[in-house]
């Protein structure tokens, strides 16, 4: 680190331009994975915070639990399978609805399961629903204007329910989650909107003991899917994460590819600086050290000052933006980032390995 | 007197078959302990190519090369860069400081190459850079530096791990004659007082005066006229560096 060192203390200018251009892109890379991690939790909280393991939909529905109708006697047939299984109906659809007194629409997200299992959520503010038009929603809409005894209903319908808890990070598809009583849902259901034949959307499923396949073979008309593919079946779930991570990719590409060429060049602008260097008794393995050492500590000090900045623009971006930042997610990147610059480096370490001792006397090669 | 550098029947023929060229044939020069030898010859003789195989750059065809007394004719690159740094000490033509480095680093770079570090080795380095006169010049860059006070920076790198050896390829190249005539002055006057063996190559006939024995490389082979040893008396002075 003896040359390392000196040679970034007098290149000050080069090295701080290529360290400025790897601060930007790492810092890039880590909003846009923010981003990518508060989209993902703003489509798919409620599944992903759901104690849950498998569920079972019908047969067809293609991953999707909107698409899924259930008979009701699915939940007893599952539940007879194992003693180990506990089983939880799910009834979900999509509203949107006006809070009592004002003409703005409200989408929502409608849950409807068994107010004592365990898919009722834990409430932040309020507390649980005790009556059927009474619901507990997320918090996300406090920014609506909601709060505890407020009423949200649709007027066609005629129907109100009451607000009496608050839960954290449910949502589901983008749209705030509301909570009620499976049972007053499925009537509700069958009175309002005519459907003959109860149903539930899934059965959510925890067990220890019970696969996957084991499921899927002893149940007719149904089909299994884990919880991470029930998240991945949300309606343009993948499609959005799919285009954050390739963007990401992209930037960590970008990222190793100017590293790689930066260093590169400067190493082509120093082959004869290396001779000289190796006639008088420096081995690659000593150079090679030193460039590797210029290469993480840049890489090093880059990352840690875009994780400074990027933390300096999550305190500033909007509440309702989402946005936000896993500790492992962001050290996964920046170990990422610092490896391909090293994987970047390995070009120019060739190019060191291949310096003749002998170029620094006349003309000999 | 030891003999510090021996060259045995050194052959070297580069490429091979209708190609090939032969560079240097049956040298043999042995140089003692306080000897300075000048090597010139015409262009494409071969001096470059014997100064590189005494250097331990280059492999020679076939013959011996004693450094030190220590036969490194079949050593590997890495334990040949280990009998440079230790055994010898090199003065190129130009640009051969690091430009990054202050002038007091070229030399601790050195001796940290040969695994020394500490107040010893900077204790060293500011004596040898007070020999050449630059012990002021000590914070500066090369760049801040003039041709002459660079190639006096050289000359004390070449001394700081205390080599056998001395190895010179034209460093007054790029001075202009009285500049040149000091450096090689204070070579001279190094190598005697410290006891080393040098050998420089040359095309600066001015400075031959300063120098034990003057060899001819033509066409490959090593000439030593004996009339052509100059007179040692001559006192180098080191009040006209440049
Ligand atoms: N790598 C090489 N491959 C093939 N031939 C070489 C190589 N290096 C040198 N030669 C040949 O060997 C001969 C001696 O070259 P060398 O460089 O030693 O000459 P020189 O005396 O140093 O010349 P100059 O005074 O111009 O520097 C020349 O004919 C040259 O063409
Ligand atoms: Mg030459």
């Amino acid at each position: 680190m003896f040359l390392a060192l000196r040679e970034l203390k007098y290149s000050k200018g080069r090295y701080g331009l290529i360290g400025l251009i790897m601060v930007l892109v790492a810092w890039l890379t880590f909003i846009v994975s923010g981003l990518a991690n508060g989209l993902s939790s703003d489509n798919a909280s409620i599944l992903k915070n759901m104690d849950a393991d498998y569920f079972v939909l019908q047969s067809d529905s293609e991953h999707k639990l909107t698409r899924s109708a259930l008979p009701v006697e699915k939940l007893d047939e599952v539940r007879q399978l194992n003693g180990d299984i506990q089983a939880e109906p799910l009834s979900q659809t999509m509203l949107s609805v006006y809070q009592t007194g004002s003409n703005k629409k409200i989408d929502i997200a409608v849950f409807a399961i068994e107010p004592e299992g365990t898919l009722m959520p834990s409430i932040t503010e309020g507390q649980n629903m005790a009556a059927n038009d009474e619901i507990v929603v997320d918090s996300s809409l406090k920014e609506k204007g909601i709060k505890l005894g407020d009423t949200i209903g649709d007027k066609d319908l005629g129907i109100e329910w009451k607000v009496v808890g608050f839960t954290k990070n449910q949502k589901f598809s983008h749209t705030p989650v509301v909570f009620m009583d499976i049972q007053y849902f499925s009537d509700l259901m069958q009175a309002s909107m005519g459907k003959k034949v109860a149903s539930y959307n899934s059965i959510v499923i925890k067990s220890d003991s019970v696969n996957k396949d084991t499921l899927q073979k002893n149940l007719t008309d149904a089909e299994v899917i884990t919880k991470q593919e029930a998240v991945q079946g949300i309606p343009g779930f993948k499609e959005e994460q799919g285009s954050l991570t390739m963007m990401i990719a992209f930037l960590i590409v970008i990222a190793a590819f100017i590293q790689a060429v930066f260093f590169y060049v400067i190493t082509l602008q120093k082959i004869s600086q290396f001779g000289v260097l190796k006639a008088i008794g420096a081995k690659t393995s000593y150079l090679a050290t030193n460039l590797v050492g210029q290469v993480l500590l840049l890489a090093i000090v880059a990352v840690a000052i875009s994780i400074g900045l990027t933390f300096g623009v999550s305190a500033i971006l909007p509440e309702s933006m989402p946005f936000e930042l896993g500790t492992d997610i962001l050290s996964q990147y920046s170990g990422l980032l610092i490896l391909v610059s090293i994987i970047g480096a390995l070009l120019s370490l060739n190019r060191i390995a291949k310096v003749d001792a002998i170029e620094a006397i006349g003309r000999v090669e | 007197m030891k003999e510090k550098l021996v060259l045995e029947n050194v052959n070297k023929i580069y490429g091979d078959g209708e190609t090939a060229v032969t560079a240097l044939q049956k040298v043999s020069l042995t140089v003692k302990e306080g000897e300075f030898v000048a090597v010139v010859g015409p262009s494409g003789s071969g001096k470059s190519t014997f100064l590189s195989i005494a250097g331990a750059l280059l492999s020679p065809t076939s013959g011996r090369i004693l450094i030190n007394q220590k036969d490194v004719t079949h050593l590997t690159s890495r334990e040949m860069s280990d009998v440079r740094v230790k055994n010898l000490g090199f003065i190129f033509q130009a640009s051969n400081l690091v430009p990054y480095l202050k002038v007091l680093d070229q030399l601790l770079l050195v001796s940290k190459l040969a695994g020394k570090v500490g107040k010893e080795a900077e204790q060293k380095a500011k004596e040898l850079l007070d020999q050449v006169g630059l012990l002021h010049r000590m914070n500066y860059y090369p760049e801040k530096l003039s041709g002459g006070e660079r190639q006096r920076v050289a000359i004390a790198r070449a001394f700081m791990n205390d080599p056998g050896v001395i190895l010179a390829d034209e460093p007054t190249a790029s001075l202009d004659s009285k500049r040149g005539r000091a450096v090689v002055e204070l070579m001279a006057s190094e190598v005697k007082q410290r006891g080393k063996a040098a050998v420089m190559v040359t095309h600066d006939e001015r400075v031959l005066d300063l120098c034990d024995r003057i060899v001819t490389i033509k066409d490959g082979m090593l000439y030593e006229k004996k009339a052509d040893i100059v007179n040692k008396d001559k006192k180098p002075e080191a009040s006209v560096l440049g």
